[in-house]
């Protein structure tokens, strides 16, 4: 009969181990979880840029998404008719905390405050861009910034 | 009373601390235990057996310690990854227990540096400025590394007396300077390379002087002829640098400067040659230079899916099992299970340890994280892929695992400078480059994959080819504790027994005088005869049931008892053929020519099976060889042989051959006797199977129609002797100094026709016509 008595004991020696292992596999399933959700749950800070489009028009558009594209592509999120714009001119990103404004390799460049963006610069409330000839002005709600400067 | 109030309380206070995960690595390691308590039962397959406590001592210590630990780590690194130190302390647990079943002296020795490494574990986590410290001092670290590696070279000892001196010893405690070098270099490249951002114009003179004191330490372990050091060391080199400067051509130097390094040590150096040859072609040589991986490689396959229980293997086999072999003896003993979960935690602690160099706050620190990570990841490969045969074999440790001293104490350093890294809070270090951090991560994950692979090739898919090898010593100790098959006459008289109780089985041969044919089973000399060919019904391999050889190899990891097996033989016979022979040499075969029972099958001389030795292996007169089936003699040979002289009987006779075995003569005299046809040849009758009785066996070979009715009347009418009963005829030749008998029975012959054969190595006539008659005349 010890035969199959430590039979019985030697599977569930290898069950526990296979436990151990599952057990660590669901505590990073769990802490992958955790972490993809406070990911989730960081919020863009909403960025309005006022703008003048092609037909003469003042314009105002809000944002919430982490991303702007500027450009004559149709396809852009501010679409400028302009001459002086290329296709992809400029990008605003919002990462670290920080909302940055980066020139994509422009024909005519693009200016913050009337300095050229040469490397992805952090912009604030009441800036002023200029892509091409056309003028932008940035408008940021201060407030809801401080969910986004936590350290996770 | 006050002294159970403060246990209660200590009691209380570390259990919340103590993690489900260790929860289960603590019930996995108690049931290790009890079964290592238990299996001495298996072996005498009863309750009543000498149990085994000893290791308890190991199992108690390590859950005080583990507590403890976690405990102390729950106060000061509160922050930190929780996985890794839980993976250290159980494959730490699983070495500790592992050694103790192997070597209960070496688990003493380890259990006490377990204590030592875990307190260094513990006092390592209150010193908050380490990390910094170690930076600051990386090169009067890594210098007194190499001057106390240096020191081997003058002072060195090996613990076992033998070998290479690698150890420094005080006073009984010996430490291998190289173990704690390996973690120095990771430590002075990580603060070297950290320290300066990388101008792409000026690499070469940056790292410089790492190449500089590298090489240094690089040659300090080939002059000891510490390989496995040696390779760890230019790959740690390698990946740390490809880590801080995220050039892909330091990978592919580092490999093309190991491959320069292999093929000159091929054709130059003596031990690098002898160790690529044995991983290249270990079968050639499986009892010298092979011995050590082709033992490793059997006791893998012992070891099958579920593996045979702990306790119940016999990773002993395997030379340094404790040690660079102790990946082997997890193998037999848990199984491709077992060793699957210890790839599967293996990848879990490299790839949380990539992640804690991914997420520190600082660039040394991430270096640091990284290197301990590689550190720890290639040397583990180093051995397994070693001892899979993967790679070639190089004698390093499994870290956590192995028996050694410096290489856990090592281990469990790495593992604080990690668990410290990953409690940096601050935010993550930019990382400009990631691609090496991906590729080395690939590397090691590929690295275990390949071995969980051959792992199962070799337990799996080749496991029956190597179990069934003779040079398997498992089968000599089932021997022992498994009844073999008795060996009986046709009468069911016993010819060959097995005596004696499990455990201290034996073989005893009750007929010596047939051995030439019986053969022996020998665990020094191995198999032969009938114990060799009937080797698999004897050992209980064939004839039992499948079900029954699977539960028993499950249950025992061994055969179920051997199967009886009968002989044509007639031990009467034979006995008196035996004595007429006495010192003559020749051979003697009897035939009933119509079933082709072998009745009598003497060789002379003899030997005893019971005692086999070297006197009788180089005896000149081959007393092993069995002369009836393996002798070949001239059957035409002079002028006076009838078989020449009779072209007539030649072409009756159609044999092509200049010679012939006594037995091949013997069908033909049978299919003489029996008109012209030729019986298959038994000596193996039946064999009795549990749930048939006796099954007959197969004869060897077909019956065949020799001559024709005519041919063989017309021949025997020339050749019949005493009234008619029998018929003969002799040949004996002075010259060639052979005699030559070949008899049957006639038609007045009232029981089965019979066929003889009766060959002397001299000239004696007489003789031969004097066993002829005592076997055809009555």
């Amino acid at each position: 009969m010890s035969g199959p008595f430590l039979l019985t004991l030697r599977f569930g020696m290898t069950l526990s181990l296979y436990l151990f292992i599952g057990w660590a596999f669901l505590f990073l399933w769990r802490s992958f979880k955790t972490e993809s959700e406070l990911l989730a749950s960081r919020k863009t800070p909403p960025l309005s840029l006022i703008y003048i489009d092609h037909k003469e028009k003042k314009k105002i558009k809000h944002f919430t998404v982490p991303e702007i594209n500027i450009g004559r592509d149709p396809h852009s999120d501010i679409y400028l008719e302009n001459d002086t714009v290329s296709a992809h001119h400029a990008q605003l990103i919002y990462h670290h905390g920080q909302w940055w404004l980066e020139d994509l390799n422009s024909t005519n460049g693009t200016t913050l405050n009337n300095e050229d963006v040469k490397t992805p610069t952090i912009v604030i409330s009441n800036d002023e861009i200029y892509c091409g000839k056309v003028p932008l002005k940035i408008h940021l709600t201060i407030g809801d910034l401080s969910p986004n400067t936590q350290k996770v | 009373m006050i002294n159970k109030k403060k246990q209660n309380k200590v009691f209380s206070f570390s259990l919340p601390n103590f993690s489900l995960l260790h929860w289960l690595s603590a019930i996995f390691l108690a049931l290790y235990s009890i079964i290592l308590t238990l299996s001495p039962s298996v072996r005498a397959r009863s309750w009543n057996a000498d149990y085994i406590y000893a290791h308890w001592t190991g199992f108690f210590l390590w859950l005080f310690l583990t507590a403890i630990t976690e405990k102390y780590l729950n106060k000061n690194l509160p922050d930190r990854d929780p996985y890794i130190f839980t993976i250290a302390a159980l494959l730490s647990g699983w070495g500790l227990l592992s050694i103790w079943r192997l070597t209960p002296l070496f688990g003493i020795r380890q259990t006490i540096w377990l204590a030592v490494s875990m307190g260094a574990l513990m006092i390592g986590t209150k010193w908050d400025k380490l990390l910094p410290t170690l930076r600051r001092y990386k090169y009067i670290l890594l210098i007194s590394g190499l001057i106390l590696t240096s020191l081997t070279l003058i002072f060195g000892a090996n613990p076992l007396g033998i070998g290479p001196r690698l150890w420094l010893g005080f006073g009984g405690v010996y430490l291998q300077p190289s173990e704690p070098l390996k973690l120095l270099l990771v430590i002075y490249l990580s603060a070297y390379l950290a320290n300066k951002p990388i101008q792409d114009q000026q690499i070469f003179p940056f790292i410089l002087p790492t190449l500089f004191l590298a090489s240094i330490a690089l040659l300090l372990l080939l002059v000891q002829r510490d390989l496995g050091a040696a390779s760890i060391f230019i790959m740690l080199y390698a990946s740390i640098l490809y880590l801080a400067i995220a050039r892909k051509r330091v990978l592919f130097i580092n490999a093309s400067i190991l491959l320069a390094v292999a093929l000159f040590g091929y054709f130059f150096i003596d031990i690098i040659h002898t160790r690529l040859s044995i991983w290249i072609s270990p079968w050639g040589d499986p009892s010298g230079r092979g011995y050590q991986i082709i033992q490793s490689l059997m006791a893998i396959a012992n070891g099958g899916l579920w593996g045979r229980g702990i306790g119940i293997g016999s990773p002993a086999f395997v030379p340094v099992a404790h040690s660079d072999f102790i990946f082997t003896s997890l193998a037999e003993e848990t199984g491709l299970a077992g060793t699957l979960g210890l790839f599967a935690l293996l990848g879990i602690f490299l790839s949380r340890g990539l992640r804690i160099a991914l997420r520190a706050p600082s660039r040394y620190l991430r270096l640091l994280a990284a290197g301990l990570t590689m550190y720890l990841g290639i040397q583990s490969l180093l051995i397994i892929g070693g001892n899979l045969r993967l790679l070639p074999l190089t004698g390093v440790t499994l870290p956590f695992i192995s028996y050694g001293g410096s290489s856990l104490l090592t281990s469990f350093i790495a593992l604080l400078l990690l668990l410290k890294i990953s409690n940096e809070n601050e935010e993550a270090a930019p990382l400009p480059k990631p691609q090496p951090y991906h590729l080395l991560s690939a590397l090691l994950m590929l690295g275990l994959v390949l071995s969980a692979i051959i792992n199962g090739w070799w337990a799996i898919l080749r496991g029956p080819d190597l179990l069934t090898r003779s040079d398997n010593p498992r089968r000599t100790l089932a021997d022992l504790y498994v009844p073999r098959g008795n060996i009986l006459d046709r009468n069911n008289k016993p010819i060959v027994i097995t005596k004696g109780t499990s455990g201290e089985l034996s073989r005893e041969y009750l007929y010596p005088n047939l051995s030439p044919v019986t053969g022996y089973t020998n665990s020094i000399y191995g198999q032969a005869g009938i114990e060799f060919a009937l080797d698999e019904y004897l050992r209980g391999l064939a004839g039992n049931p499948t079900s029954t050889i699977w539960w028993n190899q499950l249950l025992y990891g061994q055969p179920p008892s051997g199967l009886d097996l009968r002989l044509s033989i007639d031990i009467d016979l034979q006995e008196d053929v035996d004595q007429r022979l006495s010192k003559h040499k020749g051979a003697v075969v009897l035939i009933n020519a119509q079933s082709g029972e072998i009745l009598v099958m003497s060789s002379h001389p003899t030997f005893d099976a019971n005692q086999l030795d070297e006197t009788v292996l180089n005896d000149e007169n081959s007393p092993l060889i069995n002369r009836a089936t393996q002798g070949q003699y001239p059957i035409s040979i002079t002028e006076t042989s009838l078989f020449f002289k009779t072209s007539e009987i030649r072409t009756i006779i159609r044999i092509p051959v200049e010679d012939g075995s006594p037995i091949e003569m013997a069908i033909a005299a049978s299919a003489l006797s029996n008109a012209g046809l030729a019986p298959a040849p038994r000596l193996a009758l039946a064999v009795n199977t549990p749930q048939s009785e006796w099954v007959i066996l197969p004869a060897l070979g077909e019956e065949t129609q020799l001559f024709t009715q005519s041919e063989t009347d017309s021949f025997l009418k020339n050749f019949t002797t005493d009234n008619g009963a029998y018929w003969h005829f002799l040949v004996a030749d002075e010259k060639e100094n052979i005699t030559w008998l070949l008899a049957g029975t006639t038609k007045n012959w009232q029981g089965a026709p019979l066929g003889l054969v009766i060959l002397l190595e001299e000239n004696n006539a007489g003789l031969a016509e004097e066993i002829a008659k005592s076997l055809l005349s009555n």
